[in-house]
């Protein structure tokens, strides 16, 4: 079953098109990344999939409920951490808790209190509890945001830069929560980021997405792949010369040669990690001085940048 | 629509409205003037009654039954006794219009000022307990305000007033018509304007001017009572109650067809 399933979604404001023929699906337990630069339709995207602002056009179905038929069994599924932390300065840490655990639907007052206590405590604020919010750092509010989206143990999760404004432990403490809550808990997550390498580590599949349109979805392996090849097998020699280069090309497995400044040679192997140990013995036998090895694959960041290099100009 | 998400809103708007002293303050205050100011300086400081001018035209248009309260009254007690019972009686309708405007102004647009709206609408509360809880956390501190104040005017008045009139001069029944019928249609009325200004606007102190408009026709009774154009007696009070209450329908109906979540957020981003 998935989690979230999006045919032909549209927003549109006025003249504005938000979102425009989204389709995607995410299964559940996934870790979905939503990747785009600022104005791409990510927050837009978020808020139709969790019944904040209805579709113009197009459908959608969130953990098995249809968001405009049953925009409130959607709202009782989904959680949902938003831009901005969203909760009350004048209110303390467990009073905030305690609001939006009843307004998701917990009722029993004992089962309440085991899980605002479990989580105050994962995210370090249970000592804090009894302190209005107003006097809480950037990265505690974050915390306690994150806290009040999951109370309810959604379904489905929606996470905007959940890792915005914490320490690396923290941070480190929310992918963990992450991780644990989609792989035990087979929570479906859709994370919006701009911290790529955060998505690259979490994510199972991504989706970049520029003004509203989807421009790539997949694995970020395939999207390295289909954006920048194959990885390259990087080797850096004390020197290079011609008679190198010559016996370099004609080593087995090797497809091309590209020379690159520092004396390092890039080579373009099938399978840069079952070649490497053919290509370095030839190397030496050929009289070069091996100084490093590195396999170079490229990163997300490479594939976004590439997709999104309109917005960048 | 469920009783218990409806108290839940309100429980979660009335602590943070107890704990800002920007909304209590001012709520508290004006009362404070009404209900105790005013009949202090009437009653205590010698020779405010007697000069007060324009008391004389007022007596003139005043209803028989009225006149028949004041009957061997002398100068003195007479204005004394028509500044206490009737012309401060619609400042007791600035109270409600003031406090049910501010607090829903906090309430409303103040969720959006502070961006912990879009949190808020993302529960499965409906559009209709959030707007119910939120008009209720107005309506009901505005509503204890107005009583207390009465109370506290009513007291005020009797025990300071007793030695001068040689009776107790409160409640009569136009009081008690405007704090139990006129004041609660007024204070409807002040939240369902700044449900609608709220809705259009982006912060707490746009909204509060703007919903402060209410007290616009307020101050136009308070003028005409003055004046002896427009006096509170029960005929005119319970029209004025009938038009509120029919204002309140058509403004209440127009803010919650306009209390929808896109609208509402279309206007914080």
């Amino acid at each position: 079953m998935s989690g979230i399933e999006a045919e032909g979604l549209i927003k549109r404001f006025g003249s504005l098109t938000a979102v425009d023929r989204l389709n995607f699906r995410v299964d559940t337990g996934e870790i979905f990344g939503l990747l785009g630069p600022n104005g791409s339709g990510k927050t837009t995207t978020v808020r139709l999939l969790s019944c904040l602002i209805a579709p113009s056009g197009g459908s959608a179905r969130v953990a098995g409920f249809d968001i405009v038929k049953e925009p409130l069994r959607v709202r009782e599924a989904v959680g949902v951490l938003t831009e901005n932390p969203g909760i009350y300065d004048r209110l303390t840490a467990l009073e905030n808790m305690e609001f939006f655990a009843e307004a998701y639907g917990i009722s029993n007052k004992a089962e309440r209190d085991t899980r605002i206590r479990e989580l105050l405590e994962f995210f370090d604020l249970w000592d804090r509890r009894g302190n209005k919010t107003g006097t809480f750092s950037k990265g505690m509010r974050q915390k306690l945001a994150i806290a009040k989206a999951v109370v309810h143990r959604p379904e489905v999760l929606f996470l905007d830069e959940p890792s915005s404004g914490l320490d690396p432990k923290s941070a480190k403490d929310i992918r963990d929560l992450m991780e644990d809550m989609s792989r035990q808990e087979k929570h479906t997550i859709v994370l919006c980021t701009h911290n790529l390498e955060e998505a690259e580590r979490l994510c199972s599949r991504v989706m970049i997405i520029r003004r509203g349109v989807p421009l790539a979805t997949g694995s970020v392996e395939d999207l390295r792949r289909k954006l920048h090849g194959a990885p390259e097998l990087e080797v850096r020699l004390e020197e290079t010369n011609e008679k190198l280069l010559k016996a370099a090309t004609k080593l087995r497995g090797v497809n091309a040669v590209n020379v690159r400044g520092g004396n390092s040679l890039a080579f373009d192997l099938d399978d840069p990690e079952a070649g490497t140990p053919d290509v370095v013995e030839g190397l030496v036998k050929a009289g070069a001085r091996v100084k490093s090895v590195n396999i170079l694959r490229p990163t997300l960041e490479d594939a976004y940048l590439e997709l999104t290099k309109e917005d960048q100009a | 629509m469920r009783i218990d998400k409806v108290l839940l809103v309100f429980r979660k708007d009335w602590l943070e409205v107890r704990r800002n002293w920007q909304i209590m303050a001012p709520i508290l205050l004006v009362p404070l003037i009404f209900c105790v100011i005013l009949p202090s300086m009437m009653l205590l400081i010698p020779g405010t009654s007697s000069s007060s001018n324009g008391v004389g035209s007022l007596i003139a248009v005043l209803p028989e039954g009225v006149r028949s309260e004041i009957v061997g009254f002398n100068t003195n007690q007479t204005i004394a006794y028509l500044m206490l019972t009737f012309i401060f009686m619609p400042f007791f309708l600035l109270i409600p219009a003031m406090a049910s405007s501010v607090i829903s102004s906090d309430s409303f647009a103040g969720e959006k000022e502070r961006k912990t709206i879009e949190g808020l609408l993302a529960t499965p509360l409906t559009d209709g307990e959030l707007m119910v809880g939120k008009m209720l956390v107005a309506f009901v501190p505005s509503m204890i305000v107005t009583l207390v104040s009465f109370v506290v005017y009513t007291a005020f008045v009797d025990f300071l007033g007793f030695s001068l009139f040689g009776r107790f001069v409160l409640p009569t029944i136009n009081w008690i018509l405007v704090i139990f019928l006129l004041a609660p249609a007024v204070s409807v009325a002040g939240i369902a304007v700044t449900v609608i200004v709220s809705v259009r606007v982006k912060g707490f102190r746009e909204a509060q001017q703007l919903s402060v408009l209410i007290i616009v026709p307020i101050m136009g009774l308070v003028v005409g009572q003055a004046f002896g154009v427009l006096l509170l007696v029960p005929a005119v009070i319970l029209i004025l109650f009938a038009i509120f209450v029919v204002i309140d329908i058509i403004i209440l109906k127009i803010g919650l067809n306009m209390f929808k979540r896109e609208e509402i957020l279309s206007r914080i981003s």
